[in-house]
């Protein structure tokens, strides 16, 4: 107990002795400092940021809906750039087949796109307009904060309604309730019946920015497309029960397809299947090689600071060669010398590092406000500075605290 | 008499720019606790290199050094660390007190490396500079003190682990002849509370307040013996 506060008084008079020995030299110490302080502050910053494309990826996958498979007609891709030929067709029936015969499939929902015009009043708003059906809403967890989603019988009577983005609701409507306003889009009168939920926006891409109207409907009043089938979609979204069953969907869909197309065998699918499991785990591996790159950039700057440390450390140990000697004399061990000057690292690291964490706090502050990208910086982080930065301390400090340590007492005290 | 410190054929080289030089030579000598031993010689004469062997910052290169019982030739460089700390108080001819430092806390560095606790170093600091009549100067640092007062912190920092023997190279080198007189004094009521001195000078009338006198000259002892006529300090 006493050999351990003994050790205790020992290590905060070392911290004493760097102080001490730190403000002698303070315009020094400060320029050290400030190389382990940006090495910190650009380490954690680019951790901060990839953190921040990991939570932006993972919300957007989130928004796409838990367990689902999107069909493309387009073969896929690792077979050089599409030809023209290689484009397939898709159809409702498709969709209907795929509900009926693939195991765990809750329900399917067409996708027809098109750009439309909206005319209010003296307003108007360029947006996409989604062609879907009732089924939609639920697969791709789009919910409406207010009014109603498009029902079963809006798409069997093509009827002319839509469930409009807040982005476009802003653009169109000021103080007045969008739910039962009429628009014209593209000339056709619409009433608005409901207000999708906000999803936000991630890397620069607005989901509010996109109305929802029967499929029926806007195959036959808006859609410019031409040389199109009656019920050809522009893709099929599925929804699975449950991560297992989506795992197996993704080959039962392509076999499917493959038959119902009459496609040979040794022939490519001209039908890509995209689960939503795969996207994430594609775009969390995106994530982290850029988070990777970026923080090994960033390192590169601490490891200047860390040998401006030891560069510093090494100046230190020279002057101080004599003050070596006599605490030598008057009973210091080597390892009392050798703690002595790892203390003395440690600190000037440690301040580096929590000057900078701070630093990175403000500028991932201000990049969230500016660039509407969030950049978090947990307490897992801050620790993992200020640990990191007295790792570095340790590890750059070490080679002159053991030079210090292993000078002969009466050498030291003799020189000058 | 105990036998304090006792060195047979001790020698010493180095070598120094490709010429070995015997900086000592062969010295068996035997100090008892209690004694007053003042060190002369020339310089060069390798009384400062028998100085640093004894006082455990050199090793001998042949020759035994037994310190308090101790076979020092046998002890790791942490061993040597302890004696220094425990057995040994060092007063410099620069006093070597830490710049910046107040003078309790430059007195209580031994204490540090003894593995003492703060408060007791702190009383123990105190209790000595007071002995050493500086109990109004214990806050300032070495730069607001006078060469005699800096002087008497190192002999307050010297004795602060209760030493067996007091080793001082020089101790009045840097004085002015009032100031050193007052040093011996101290030296000499210190010697009759019956602690061992042992005092290098070139001086031989500082020489004359030690009990016993050894001239080293070419690494080896050539004299030895008691002081004739042995002033005190205070008388004139």
């Amino acid at each position: 107990m006493s050999d351990l506060l003994g050790a205790l008084s020992g290590w905060s008079v070392n911290v004493a002795i760097a102080f001490t020995a730190l403000r002698t030299n303070l315009m020094r110490s400060i320029l050290t400092t400030l190389g382990v302080m940006i090495g910190v502050f650009s380490v954690i910053l680019a951790v901060a940021v990839g953190n921040g494309a990991q939570v932006s990826v993972t919300q957007q996958i989130a928004t796409l809906g838990s367990n689902m498979a999107i069909v493309v007609p387009e073969p896929e891709r690792g077979n050089g750039p599409p030809r023209p030929g290689d484009r397939g067709r898709l159809t409702e029936r498709d969709g209907e087949a795929i509900a009926r015969q693939v195991p765990g499939v809750i329900a399917v929902a067409p996708q027809l796109r098109t750009s439309v015009q909206m005319v209010i009043g003296g307003r108007s708003a360029n947006t996409q307009a989604v062609g879907s059906t009732e089924a939609f809403g639920s697969i791709s967890n789009l919910d409406t904060s207010d009014g109603r989603f498009i029902t079963r019988s809006d798409v069997g009577a093509a009827t002319r309604v839509a469930v409009i983005g807040q982005t476009v609701a802003d653009k169109l409507f000021v103080d007045v309730n969008p739910i039962g306003q009429t628009v014209r889009i593209n000339r056709v009168p619409f009433t608005v019946i409901g207000l999708l939920e906000s999803k936000g926006s991630n890397l620069g891409n607005d989901n509010d920015d996109q109305i929802i109207v029967p499929i029926t409907t806007l195959r036959q009043r808006l859609s410019t497309a031409t040389g199109q089938g009656p019920d050809d979609v522009t893709l099929l979204f599925v929804g699975f029960e449950d991560e297992e069953t989506l795992v197996a969907g993704d080959r039962e869909i392509k076999a499917l397809l493959r038959d119902r197309y009459r496609v040979s065998k040794g022939k490519i699918t001209p039908f890509t299947v995209r689960t939503t499991k795969e996207i994430a785990e594609t775009s969390g591996q995106v994530t982290q090689i850029f988070q990777a790159v970026l923080v090994a950039i960033a390192s590169i700057s601490l490891l200047v600071g860390g040998i401006g440390i030891m560069n510093i450390m090494l100046v230190s140990v020279t002057e101080r060669t004599r003050e070596i000697g006599l605490r030598m004399a008057l009973g210091a061990k080597r390892s009392d010398i050798r703690n002595q000057f790892l203390v003395e690292a440690a600190v000037l690291c440690i301040i580096g590092g929590a000057i900078g964490l701070l630093l990175a706090m403000v500028a991932a502050a201000i990049f969230q406000q500016v660039a509407d990208f969030p950049a978090p910086i947990g307490w897992d982080t801050a620790l993992f500075a200020i640990a990191f930065s007295a790792v570095i301390g340790l590890a750059f400090g070490g080679y002159p605290a053991i030079r210090a340590s292993r000078l002969s007492p009466i050498e030291a005290l003799r020189s000058e | 008499m105990t036998a304090l410190l006792e060195t047979h054929d001790l020698v010493k080289n180095y070598t120094i720019g490709g010429e070995l030089v015997h900086a000592v030579n062969g010295v068996s000598l035997r100090i008892d606790q209690g004694e007053f031993v003042a060190i002369m010689g020339a310089s060069g004469s390798g009384k400062s290199t028998f100085m640093n062997m004894i006082g455990c910052l050199d090793v001998p290169t042949s020759g035994t050094l037994m310190l308090d019982g101790i076979d020092t030739s046998t002890l790791d460089s942490d061993e040597l660390a302890e004696i220094r700390n425990r057995k040994i108080g060092f007063v410099f001819q620069q006093f070597n007190l830490l710049a910046r430092t107040s003078a309790i806390d430059n007195v209580a560095v031994p204490l540090i490396y003894a593995g003492v606790r703060p408060a007791e170093r702190r009383q123990r600091a105190i209790a000595r500079l007071e002995a050493m009549g500086l109990g109004h100067r214990m806050q300032n640092t070495p730069a607001k003190l006078s060469g005699g007062q800096q002087q008497r912190v190192a002999i307050a920092r010297a004795l602060v682990t209760d030493p067996l023997i007091l080793l001082a190279d020089e101790p009045t080198g840097a004085l002015d002849t009032q100031t050193s007189l007052d040093i011996m004094g101290i030296f000499q009521k210190l010697n009759d509370e019956g602690i061992t001195l042992i005092v290098v000078t070139h001086e031989p009338d500082i020489a004359e307040y030690a009990a016993r006198r050894i001239v080293f000259r070419d690494g080896k002892v050539i004299e030895d013996a008691a002081v004739s006529s042995r002033r005190r300090a205070g008388e004139p």
